[in-house]
């Protein structure tokens, strides 16, 4: 962990609600894994008083690129200065052929990073977009990832066979509803698979970071047998079988 | 530089730099390790700690507010044996300078905090028990729980006084034997988390600092103890504003989070240390010497320049 500056080198709209941000950044953030993020500050002001978190989407040889919505005004040029990497990168399983990345009533920004390493290693990508996340332009994205739209009852087409497919599964739900929504999820896989086994499904959570160290408690997530883990430090991801309180 | 920050005694805290955290900001042990040096702070609060384990609060915990926060964690803990037996080795391995503070609530019985202090006590690490009172405890009830811990503990017991509570709070605090005052927690309040719903909380923000400040200069008038501020600081001119109203040493608390280095920079201007800074230099740009600038004298033309063409 570093508090380091960046600079806004570009800023690219790839689709109606977000754009790219091209990251001139500290060496020791560009080494960061799928699931890491850093927390942003772009002004000196105390409004917004806490960071932002910013899930990178892609690594380039020069630039760190993370996704933010477009309506935040940003300049190339501007500095802003991050703290991170927060948290640990995604785990995969080694026997990986095809993962499902669900984005449940949120933009699936915080998955995106997984998919250039996914292809790379020839691994199959189902990007299913529910509810909100339905609006989410996708044309930037690689043509390798098959893309889904689903409903926000988490309703899509042939559903039993995407999530059959899926060796693993990775879940972005609207941070404000998160344990709701991620409760629902596991409760659809419970219901089309017999048996939902341990590190098969995996939700991604977001609650507000105030430390992003794990210092503060704010974001402790209750994991049965265990001592509750820090969404920060230990997450973002976290086995929904294993996460208390989803049922 | 040394600040007393507790009454004269056998066990008096006395701190190099009158800069420390807010309890419940920086973890139990290292977790800053990376961020700050831990070498320029006067001491470490500990988050807060009970005797037994306490569970996450269930729902919203943090509401972002305009220009702060509020937070609500239920003072999560794993109780005061597992504290130790993760911290023990880590404390250990702290800067000999950095006090070390344990945080430890009065929620439960006086009892279970008298049992939770003991086994702090016991480790010689800790310098000192920062005792969090109730935002609801009268003075009465206040004096009589402290007057019960104070009489059986070793070391230095500070009284963290509930936010608004006055000279009459921090004289039963004083009557009941505690060695020091931290004024204050920070204020309770109620915002609308993201679904609309009221989530009770702590609020921290720098709006807070003329709040407290005030509640600082009325009560170090009235009280013969040592008396830290904490509230808002966000900057080394609001840490000075609480010295120069009479409090012996400073808290920082939320701006641990958002700026961590503030924390650093306060130490390091309130410890007597000098902050070079090369005209044009980016903010995280530091002349690179200093951390070894103790009370450097003031630059004379001839270093000015050496430094300006270092970094040519």
């Amino acid at each position: 962990m570093k508090d380091t500056q960046a600079l806004i080198e570009r800023v690219t709209r790839v689709n109606d609600t977000h754009q790219h941000l091209h990251l001139s950044v500290d060496p020791s953030l560009m080494s960061m894994k799928a699931g890491q993020s850093v927390l942003a500050k772009v002004n000196e002001t105390w409004t917004p008083y806490l960071r932002q978190q910013w899930f990178p989407v892609k690594l380039t040889k020069k630039a760190l690129v993370v996704e933010r919505p477009a309506a935040e005004p940003y300049q190339p040029g501007q500095v802003v200065s991050l703290l991170g990497a927060v948290g640990q990168p995604f785990r995969f399983r080694r026997s990986l052929r095809s993962v499902l990345l669900l984005a449940y009533d949120t933009e699936p920004t915080p998955l995106l990073m997984t998919i250039p390493a996914l292809i790379e290693n020839k691994i199959g990508v189902t990007l299913v977009l529910c509810g909100v996340a339905a609006k989410y332009g996708t044309a930037h994205l690689p043509p390798e990832v098959e893309i889904i739209q689903g409903d926000s009852e988490l309703n899509w087409q042939n559903r039993v066979t995407t999530i059959g497919w899926a060796d693993q599964v990775f879940c972005a739900a609207a941070p404000e509803v998160e344990s709701v929504l991620l409760a629902r999820a596991l409760a659809v896989f419970r219901e089309v698979r017999a048996d939902v086994q341990q590190a098969y499904l995996f939700g991604v959570f977001r609650p507000p970071l105030p430390c992003g160290i794990g210092a503060c408690g704010a974001c402790l997530i209750k994991v049965k047998g265990s001592d509750p883990q820090f969404a920060c430090a230990h997450g973002p991801a976290f086995d929904l079988t294993q996460v208390g309180g989803l049922g | 530089m040394s600040v007393r920050i507790s009454r004269l005694g056998k066990n008096t805290l006395v701190l190099n730099t009158p800069v420390m955290n807010a309890a419940g900001t920086m973890g139990y042990a290292d977790e800053y390790r990376d961020l700050i040096d831990f070498g320029k702070l006067g001491a470490l609060v500990t988050n807060p700690i009970t005797l037994a384990p306490r569970d996450p609060a269930n729902g919203a915990r943090v509401v972002p507010l305009d220009a702060g926060v509020l937070v609500h964690t239920g003072l999560p803990n794993p109780g005061v044996r597992a504290v130790l037996d993760t911290n023990r080795d880590k404390w250990g391995k702290l800067p000999a300078s950095l006090r070390l503070i344990a945080h430890v609530v009065l929620l439960s019985s006086v009892e279970d905090v008298r049992r939770c202090i003991a086994a702090l006590e016991r480790v010689e690490r800790v310098d000192g028990i920062e005792l969090g009172l109730s935002d609801e405890i009268s003075p009465a009830e206040a004096e009589w729980s402290l007057r019960a811990l104070i009489s059986k503990s070793e070391k230095p017991i500070l009284a963290r006084l509930p936010f608004g509570a006055g000279v009459e709070m921090a004289r039963a605090c004083e009557d009941a034997g505690a060695d020091g005052l931290v004024i204050s927690a920070p204020p309770r309040g109620v915002a609308r988390d993201g679904l609309g719903r009221l989530v009770s909380g702590r609020v921290y923000s720098p709006t807070l600092k003329p709040l407290v400040l005030r509640l600082v200069g009325q009560i170090v008038r009235q009280v013969e103890l040592p008396v830290i501020g904490a509230g808002g600081i966000h900057t080394p001119q609001d840490a000075r504003d609480f010295l120069e109203a009479g409090a012996a040493a400073v808290q920082v608390d939320s701006a641990v989070w958002v700026a961590p280095n503030r924390l650093e920079w306060i130490a390091r201007d309130l410890g007597g240390l000098v902050l070079t800074q090369p005209a044009g230099a980016l903010a995280d740009e530091w002349f690179p010497s200093m951390g070894m600038t103790a009370k450097m004298p003031a630059q004379d033309k001839e270093s000015t320049d050496k430094h300006e063409n270092d970094l040519d």
